[in-house]
């Protein structure tokens, strides 16, 4: 199996066995090492058995005794275990170790999507932003989760375990992202219909990169500057979208539904589904009970293939 | 020694009955503690919390210890008479199951020198 | 107390044999009709422990084949990443039925089923002791869960995961019956479980073969005492458990609803209180068999009997120390992650033991590669490597990745295959020579392991990986590009291989099994233990009495002695079926236990009350009511033929052993079992006490919550007045029903009378008293937790009402003396208990509130 780790360990946006920061990276050598130690022992049980079979019997009688089993069953299992209890007690203490001055983001784990929130430090303003988690390379990351509904279970395999969202709960995760790149969460509890649909993007970027993505986020949405986007905005209106989404900076204040303000800007839709752009945002506003059945959103078929272009198109600009 | 049949099996499962005990201890205070924010209670100049671990698995220890150290008198008294095959039986598995006990409550108590009490 | 007082010099083995030959004339005969099962359309009414334990057995494996099949469907839909082959809605029903079938339909029926049939011959019993009670167990667990079962093929089956996690099962997120039919229909067979264990107790406790001290038990029977004690203490949390969530869905009770002071995190803990002892619960009598079958096939004694009987004892105790470890990630303190990091690692030791054991037996004989002893070294293999992933994922940190992802699957399955379906393999090739004509196939039963252990490795090797880099349980789909698409695609061709091999073993079924239970294909493995004895329905000709752990090889002549007729008990002194009835230590013959034969009651009891379950899912409450009276009426019934009293005078069983056919007071089977059904109660009741306890931990400041006011003293005073005056009542009862005169006084009927209406007096006083403070049971989880204690309460009260009348009537009857009491022996532990529980729970109810001062 310990090959198998090995060749399966080349690099993932999910993988616990590709490692982007200190605790996974912690629990990935713990999880060698007990693989590595496991298949010794199994070899070892396995070899016993093999030779207790089929050994000539005079050969294998030493095998045939209570010592066998005090040795083997008894003794050996409590001195490897007795090691192991300590070191796993102590990677436990090092993981997920809250560190002063540490980023705080709220997550709250919906059906089937995610509510971001990073509050205001110093002067910079609070924003909420959902299925998408941006976090600066190097520099300690709090997370504390929710659930607005069911229990959901956050878990971004890259930077270590998972931490259950529990309604009438606040838990906490603590990570460090040290390597830039893009990563993927998801929900790791069952939480109903679409609970295989219930992902997110986690992009660590360079300190300078995440203050500027942070100065963009905090900022109302942009005007549209085209008719057509206009046009998009005005659908939006009229379409009732702004009584379960908020748009800061227009009078779509609703808050049942992800935040939009910056919609244009995240990597994914639908909670890490799809790849965001006009077609498939169209797609998604016109289809979303075939795509996600049973999502909370309804299908807006309705729309013409016009109106869909202009709605998506605003949806798109708002970087 | 052998006592009646009741106090043979008790003695026999008396570790895995401390464990038991030390377990409920150690986990029902840590949890009552952590979970009501009492953590940082001391008690004569110790925290709480680890004191709790450590004195519980102390008296359960040394509870085992001696219910091993008799279970293993009866199990020698045992061997030498000659018929009664049950008490040789039910004093043995009493040896047996106390030594084992006395690992796994040792172990219980590993943690309170390891982990921080309650974050 | 009626037991007999036995001769000094009592020491089996060192006489010569006990019974002389040749027998009279008619006693087989008379044994034989005595035991023989009815015929025609009241056959199902047979109690038999070798047709029950068949039925039993079969029925389990459907539901295995049944469970399984579901598991193709998913295996199928995921062989391909966004695959449409079901919807996600049948989905989320497919794999909560998967599991939930497997484990309560099939594992925990099939390993107590097993026992049915095995329990009793391998103890050289002649059936079981409540024989009628695993004939009610059987049908109501039959009729439940075919019906439960039913419900997948109309979208009706519960879709929130085996585990029922709340809130998403409680009726905001699952307004829906689906919830409903996993509650309701689970609870009553774990009820069913339950009765089973009772009668495992009381049958490896009481009824061995004469001899078989505690020492010389078969491995098997200590597996399934442990096994049964572990139900009788872990079961009772999720038979609460379900019973709260089902209270939340039907009257708004919010005990996990975190708004009103409920908490999710609850059921959690008493699902998996009992969820993971679950585990050791399958896996424990597997071992057992396992170290029946791996002696035999090496001909040779088991090496560490002591140490092996160590392991199962303590994994049984270390096995309620794991719960937590399902819930590593749920946020709780490190600290308490950690006790149960070490109870997890800490339970490896004894499965370490056992594996030594064997491989120790092994190099000690020579192993026989039959099929039986491949499917042995075939769940060596899997299991060590389940075992070790198992000790991975009780180190936390490596858990809180792991947890919840295909590495889980990968891990339960490597476990609860490797640990419990391959020993039932080996068990059925092992087994069938007992009960059939003919022995299975050995060339079949080769392409069956081969089939079956290469695809169990080929379906989960590769989920520990799957689950590593990232793919979580119980998604209906996954997208593209994420490196799972070919370790899927693996793990399905496995799947369907372990189909191939089921497929293969029906076949060989199909081919080779024809039950018999007189003329069986015999010791065909050269075995050494009772339950190869020369049989037919009575089980043995008479009772051996043995001086070895081995005693068909160290005993020579025993089957002939035994089918002679030159042991213990050789024909029916009574007439009608009978058990000897053993002490638990020793095995001494204490008296001789007039069993009850076949009846329709049992079977339409059981039809009743899976009628009262089913139909009550449904919403149909009144018919659902109605089942609910006849099923008690068929109970009473039942009952009714029971305690028949000393028929006649003590009889000689043989060897100069005279015993009586009745007996009361402890050494009573039917004492024995009101104990363990009192220890059942008990367990409910703590774990009611601490869902308050926890409910109260979560809700500082709030208990009680505002504008809550805690009824006076002076009515829980008066209530538990109440309660010990009527258990005084009761104790002059049974001091006037003292004596070997076989008296009847009249003052008993009239003091169980008076007792009556105090009992309910006390009960429906507290009930009244909460309610009148204003006390709401759906505003807060503190009224829901108050009035839960109290409603247990009520029911215990009606219980014992019913059964105070039950014994009133029996005194009308002229069924009750002071020699025939076990009846009122029966109704006075229940009601000590009773009163017991409800003097606690008054004391939690108004005085936890006033010691912590709503703190």
């Amino acid at each position: 199996m310990s090959c198998a780790l090995a060749v399966a360990g080349c690099s993932g946006v999910q993988s616990a066995l590709d490692p982007a920061g200190g605790d996974a990276q912690r629990i990935y050598w713990l999880t060698v090492i007990m693989t590595v130690g496991g298949t010794l022992i199994f070899l070892l049980v396995t070899g016993l058995l093999l030779y207790a079979i089929f050994a000539a019997p005079e050969r294998r009688a030493w095998l045939g005794g209570r010592r066998t089993i005090v040795v083997g069953g008894l003794a050996f299992p409590i001195v490897v275990l007795s090691v192991l209890l300590p070191y796993g007690l102590t990677v436990m203490r090092d993981t997920d170790v809250p560190t002063p001055g540490a980023l705080p983001i709220e997550v709250v784990g919906e059906q089937y999507w995610w509510r971001v929130r990073y509050p205001a430090e110093q002067e910079r303003g609070e924003f909420l932003t959902a299925n998408e988690l941006v976090v600066p390379v190097g520099r300690p990351v709090f997370v504390s989760v929710t659930s607005a509904d069911v229990i959901h279970s956050f878990w971004i395999p890259n930077f270590g375990g998972k931490i259950d969202m529990i309604p009438g709960r606040i838990n906490r995760l603590n990570f460090t992202a040290e390597r830039p790149g893009i990563y993927r969460g998801v929900c790791a509890e069952f939480c109903g219909d679409q609970h295989a649909r219930m992902a997110f993007d986690v992009i660590a970027l360079e300190p300078e990169a995440f203050e500027a993505w942070r100065l963009e986020q905090v900022k109302p949405a942009r005007e549209p500057d085209l008719p057509l986007l206009a046009r998009g905005r005005e659908l939006f209106r009229t379409g009732g979208c702004g009584s379960c989404h908020a748009v800061r900076g227009t009078e779509a204040n609703g808050q049942f539904g992800p935040d939009l303000t910056h919609v244009g800007s995240r990597r994914t839709i639908g909670a890490g589904q799809f790849p965001n752009n006009i077609g498939t945002l169209a797609g998604w506003i016109a289809n979303v009970q075939h795509i996600k059945p049973d999502a909370r959103m309804p299908s807006y078929g309705s729309l013409t293939g016009e109106d869909l272009r202009a709605l998506a198109g605003y949806l798109e600009s708002l970087k | 020694m052998g006592g009646s049949r009741t106090g043979q099996v008790l003695l026999m499962l008396a570790g895995l009955i401390a464990w038991a005990v030390q377990f409920t201890a150690i986990y029902g205070v840590t949890s009552t503690l952590c979970g009501r924010g009492w953590a940082d209670a001391t008690l004569l100049g110790m925290e709480v919390v680890p004191m709790t671990i450590l004195s519980a698995t102390f008296v359960t220890l040394a509870a085992t210890a001696v219910a091993l150290v008799w279970s293993f008198r009866s199990y020698r008294q045992a061997k030498r008479q000659p018929v009664a095959i049950v008490d040789d039986f039910i004093s043995h598995a009493a040896v047996l199951v106390n030594g084992l006990s006395i690992v796994v409550i040792l172990w219980h108590g590993i943690p309170a020198f390891i982990l921080p009490a309650c974050a | 107390m009626n037991a007999p007082e036995l001769p000094r010099s009592f020491d089996p083995g060192e006489r010569e044999l006990p019974n002389p030959l040749p027998r009279p004339e008619g006693e087989f005969e008379t044994l034989k009709r005595a035991w023989k099962p009815p015929r025609g359309l009241a056959f199902i009414t047979a109690v038999n422990n070798t047709y029950v334990g068949l039925w039993y057995v079969g029925t389990a494996f459907l539901f295995f084949i049944l469970a399984g099949i579901l598991a193709l469907i998913m295996r199928a839909q995921l062989a391909s990443p966004e695959n449409d082959l079901v919807s996600h809605g049948l989905y989320n029903q497919l794999f909560t039925m998967h599991g939930t079938v497997m484990m309560f339909l099939f594992a925990v029926p099939a390993v107590e089923a097993a026992s049915v049939y095995l329990l009793p011959n391998m103890q050289a019993a002649r059936d079981l002791p409540f024989p009628r009670l695993s004939a009610y167990a059987f049908w109501a667990y039959f009729v439940g869960g075919l019906v439960f079962f039913g419900t997948i093929f109309f979208g009706l089956s519960p879709d929130g995961g085996w585990f029922m996690y709340p809130p998403l099962t409680s009726t905001k997120y699952s307004p829906a019956d689906n919830a409903d039919w996993w509650l309701l229909g689970i609870g009553f067979i774990e009820i069913s479980a339950i009765a089973g264990a009772i009668e495992i107790i009381v049958g490896v406790m009481k009824t061995r073969a004469v001899g078989m001290t505690l020492d010389k038990l078969p491995v098997y029977s200590w597996a399934m005492l442990v096994f049964a004690v572990m139900i009788v203490i872990g079961f009772p949390a999720i038979i609460l458990g379900t019973l709260l969530l089902e209270m939340e869905r039907a009257f708004d009770w919010p005990f996990f609803i975190a708004e009103r002071g409920g908490d999710p995190l609850l059921w959690q803990h008493l699902f998996w209180f009992f969820g993971h002892p679950e585990v050791y619960i399958i896996f424990l009598p597997a071992t057992g068999m396992v170290s029946m079958i791996v002696p035999t096939m090496a001909q040779t004694p088991l090496v560490g009997y002591r140490l092996v009987v160590l392991a199962l004892i303590a994994t049984g105790f270390l096995s309620f120390g794991l719960w937590v470890h399902h819930m590593f990630a749920t946020g709780l303190p490190k600290m308490s992650l950690s006790f149960f990091s070490a109870a997890s690692t800490a339970v490896a030791v004894p499965s370490g033991i056992q594996v030594f054991a064997w491989i120790a037996t092994i190099a000690s004989g020579r192993m026989k590669l039959t099929t039986p002893s491949l499917f042995v070294i075939g769940f060596l293999f899997i299991f060590t490597l389940g075992g070790l992933t198992g000790v991975m994922v009780a180190v936390a940190p490596f858990d809180w990745q792991a947890h919840d992802s295909y590495f889980v699957v990968a891990h339960l399955h490597y476990v609860l295959i490797g640990g419990m379906v391959f020993p039932l393999f080996a068990a059925f090739y092992y087994w069938v020579p007992a009960a059939s004509k003919r022995a299975l196939s050995e060339r079949l039963g080769r392409w069956v392991f081969g089939l079956m252990f290469l695809g169990v490795n080929v379906t989960f090797l590769p989920m520990h990986v799957t689950g590593l880099i990232g793919m979580p349980r119980r998604v209906y789909t996954y997208p593209v590009g994420m490196g799972w698409d070919a370790l899927n695609l693996v793990s399905t061709v496995g799947a369907f291989m372990i189909a191939a091999g089921v497929a293969v073993f029906l076949f060989d079924l199909a081919r080779n099994f024809r039950f018999t239970s007189e003329d069986n294909a015999g010791n065909v493995w050269n075995a050494s233990t009772l339950e190869w004895l020369p049989n037919g329905n009575y089980n043995t000709r008479s009772i051996p009495s043995i001086t070895s752990r081995d005693p068909l090889w160290d005993q020579p002549n025993l089957s002939k002695d035994v089918e002679e007729g030159r042991y213990y008990l050789p024909g029916t002194v009574t007439g009608g079926r009978e058990a000897l009835v053993t002490s638990p230590f020793d095995a001494r013959p204490q008296y001789i236990l007039q069993v009850p034969g076949p009846g329709w009651q049992p079977v339409l009891a059981a039809f009743f009350t899976a009628a009262f379950f089913l139909l009550l899912t449904v919403k149909l409450v009144f018919p659902s009511v109605i089942c609910g009276v006849l099923a008690v009426g068929c109970v009473i019934w039942w009952l009714w033929e029971t305690d028949p009293g000393p028929v006649r005078p003590p009889a000689d069983i043989g060897g100069g052993i005279v015993l009586p056919v009745y007996a009361t007071g402890p050494v009573n089977h039917s004492w024995w079992a009101m104990i363990v059904l009192m220890v059942v109660s008990g367990m409910v009741f703590t774990c009611l006490l601490f869902s308050y306890l926890f409910l109260w931990l979560v809700n500082p400041g709030a208990w009680p919550p505002q504008g809550v006011r805690i009824p006076d003293w002076i009515w829980p005073s008066l209530a538990a007045l109440l309660y010990c005056a009527c258990g005084a009542l009761i104790a002059v009862a049974s001091r006037q029903l003292r004596g070997s005169d076989r008296r009847s006084p009249r003052s008993v009927p009239v003091l169980v009378g008076v007792a009556l209406p105090l009992v309910c007096g006390a009960s429906a006083l507290d009930l009244w008293t909460q309610w009148e403070s204003g006390l709401s049971p759906s505003a807060h989880a503190y009224g829901a937790a108050v009035y839960a204690i109290t409603s247990l309460q009520v029911f215990f009260v009606l219980t014992s009402l019913t059964m105070g009348a039950y014994t009133i009537a029996r005194w009308l009857a002229g069924r009750l003396d002071s020699v025939r009491r076990t009846t009122f022996d029966n109704t006075m532990l229940f009601w000590y208990y009773t009163i017991g529980q409800g003097l606690v729970g008054l004391l939690m109810v108004h005085g936890f509130p006033r010691l912590t001062g709503g703190l």
